[in-house]
Parts: structure tokens; sequence; C-alpha cells
């Protein structure tokens, strides 16, 4: 198809709403760096930011800047890994939550979390230890590798306040808890947590509830205790 | 803090963000914070989800700013897309997002000024009822026009025709240009 012809779909490609043979036409169109469907494109794009008008505004919480601030804090550089396509990550990682008893829908498709979960699952390097006491609800599965980071997998996760979140923290050898994030769980009660980053010498891994924001240090029981084998 | 910023603004932060300077990303919060949380609450009608998903939303700003083109695209589009595409990933997680910083480069920066929020309200209230909701139906849960088609009984073809008609009215009212 030509650029005049794709023209009038330019905006409806933007939004993600255009179905074949348009959206794949402006997609190839894009990929030989069209001089005319680029900013096309892109002009197209500042329009669906402008459809943000039609929203109402809403207020975010006060705490939710501090954990935006908060995550970033910990986080790692990203690496070529948002390269790979959104499904095939999604599906790798939905294998691993059925593996491990997280069945159903996920709610979140998040998929900069699963691109950053697949290659501390993939690495032979990482561990992965089953959590879940006798008439404790909390379970799930944590995958551990020293030198990338920590995917925690959780379900049956104990509901809590709206001014409360969820701490990680992994434990390592003779020294202090490490905290390496804040998250909420999903309204089945399930959550996926990943911190990518290096963790040495963890013997243990807990979540605590602790106030929006977070703490230096746990400061309530864990309701989560995960011990890789061999350690601690 | 407004949504409109300058061009040299525009391009400080995003070379702040991109030498990972941590009151770069509380900037850029301030700025789009809350207009993301209200895209995301509106599409997911979840506020703990919401809460999540802007996490995520810049997270994923943080992590991918190295590949934004400062002189050249704009912040504020690129961030609400992130947003946008976050929320309708939750609700739809089989759908596949554009947000690649590349996608905005030629952005215009007065994407979010006053004005034009305006103008996109009193565009859509001009809108045949039937263009209201089908732009609704793209916009909050990112139905494609196959999908749209069989959700209001219509053909495809007459789905394809109201919402071109009515992105272009959209895109007049801001005062774009329409060449088709």
């Amino acid at each position: 198809m030509t650029c005049g012809e794709l023209q009038p779909d330019y905006v409806a490609y933007a939004l993600g709403i255009a179905d074949e043979p348009e959206r794949g036409e402006i997609a190839d169109h894009l990929a030989r760096n069209c001089p005319n469907c680029g900013p096309g494109v892109a002009s197209a794009m500042a329009t669906v930011a402008a459809m943000s008008g039609i929203v109402n505004v809403a207020q975010p919480p006060a705490r939710l800047r501090k954990r935006v601030l908060a995550s970033i804090e910990r986080a790692p550089s990203s690496g070529k890994l948002g390269t790979l396509l959104p499904w095939i990550i999604t599906a790798m990682v939905s294998i691993a939550l059925v593996t491990i008893g997280i069945t159903g829908r996920r709610e979140s498709g998040d998929t900069s979390k699963l691109q950053r979960a697949l290659p501390i699952l993939n690495d032979p390097g990482t561990r992965g230890v089953t959590f879940g006491e006798a008439g404790k609800p909390s379970h799930g599965r944590v995958f551990v590798n020293p030198k990338m980071g920590v995917v925690f997998l959780g379900a049956g996760l104990p509901s809590i306040d709206s001014n409360k979140t969820f701490q990680l923290w992994v434990i390592p050898a003779k020294r202090n808890p490490i905290t390496v994030g804040l998250f909420q769980s999903q309204s089945d009660a399930t959550a996926v947590y990943v911190h990518a980053g290096a963790v040495e010498d963890v013997t243990r891994v807990e979540v605590t509830v602790e106030a929006a924001g977070g703490s230096a240090q746990p400061s309530t029981t864990p309701i989560v205790v995960a011990r890789l084998q061999g350690q601690g | 803090m407004p949504l409109q910023i300058s061009a040299k603004q525009d391009d400080n932060l995003a070379r702040r963000l991109q030498r990972r300077e941590p009151d770069a990303i509380a900037e850029l919060y301030d700025r789009f914070g809350r207009i993301a949380y209200s895209i995301i609450a509106a599409i997911v009608r979840d506020n703990q989800a919401a809460e999540d998903l802007v996490q995520e939303t810049f997270l994923h700003a943080w992590n991918e700013a190295h590949a934004f083109e400062p002189g050249s695209a704009a912040l504020g589009p690129w961030v609400l897309a992130i947003a946008r595409n976050r929320a309708l990933d939750h609700v739809r997680p089989e759908r596949g997002a554009l947000e690649h910083p590349s996608l905005f480069a030629g952005t215009e920066r007065e994407a979010l000024d006053t004005d034009r929020l305006q103008a996109i309200r009193k565009g859509i209230a001009k809108l045949e009822p039937k263009q209201q909701k089908l732009i609704q139906l793209a916009y909050y849960e990112g139905l494609s026009q196959n999908e749209m088609a069989e959700r209001i009984g219509e053909p495809l073809e007459t789905v394809k025709t109201l919402v071109r008609s009515a992105l272009r009215h959209l895109r007049e009212e801001l005062g774009q240009t329409v060449n088709a």
C-alpha cells in the first residue's frame, strides 16, 4: 500500500487499534524508515497523547511518588531483552507460574516485569526454592541468582491496608537483611516481583508487611520465609 | 506541575534521565505521574493495580530512556503511551504495545498543552454518539476495529469509516495537518 493510502490509519495505528492489512503495512513502512509514515505516525502519537484530555483526572495517593522513587533507586539498567517479543516472554513466565501452582489469568500483563524475570529464570546459576509452611496460606517459589537477581512468585498473600506494602528482603549469611523491593499483590492474592541486580551469599528470602514506602530493616514478622537449600 | 514543558526543559530532562540522575525521575513523576495514574486508573478500574502499573510505567521510562532522542522526541507523549500500554496490557495481556522511543521522533511538544486537551474534549463532544462510543472503545479498551465491529454489531468497513472520520475530526480540532 502507498503512504497516501495508509495515512488515514496513522492514528488508529498509534492507538494500537489498526487491523490488517493496514497495521502490517504501516509497520513495514516504519521498518524501512519511510520518510512519510515515520513523521506521520509520530504526529499521530501526539494525537493519542492529547486524547488523554478525555480522561477524568484522578489524584494518585501521596505514597505512590515515594514508592516510584524507591523502585528506581534499586533498578538496574535494562539489557537487550527489551527486543524480545512480549508474547514469548509472557508464555515462558506463565509456564513458570503454572509449574509452581499459581494458575489462573494474570491480571498484570506487564511486559517489562516479565522481561526482567526471563534471564534470571533461564540462567543455569539460578536456584529455586518453594515456600509455604503448613497452616500458612502464602505459598509460591523464589528464584535467586547471585549475579542476576531474584524472582518472587507468590500466591495466597494476605490482604493488607492501602497504606501498607509488601517488602522483599534477601538475608545474606551473618549480615542484616537487604531490601530488594516493594510490591503489592493483585486482587487474586498473587504477586510477581523481580529484582534485577547482584544478591551475593543469600541464605534466605523473606517478605514482610511494612508501611508504604518501605522500611530500612524488617519491622514485622515475615509472612514468607524461603530458605535456600544448603544455606542458613 | 504543568504538563506543558518547553523544548529546552524537555531535552534537559531527557538527558538527565539518560545520565540516570535520581532527581530526574522525580521531576518526570511530578510532571506526568498524575495524568499517568488517571489514564491507568480509568482503564483498569482498580486503584491498587493502578499504583503497581504507575510504578512499572516510570521504571520502564527509566530503563528505556537511553533510547530516547533528546531534541527530537517529546517526553510527555512517550510516558503517557507507556502508561496506557501498561494499563491495556493489564486488561488485555495479548495486546502488543507501541511505545519504542523511536516512534516518537518528531512528536509535537505541544501535544499536552492545556488548550489541546480542551480541544480534544470539545472535539469528542461534537462526534456522533456512535463515534464517541468507538473512541471510548479504542482508547480505554484498545479494541481493534474488527473487535469493535463485533462489539457494536456493525460491518468492519462501517466501523473503519466511522473511526477514520472521528480521528480525522479530532486531528482537525487539534489543528494538526490532515491530508487524506
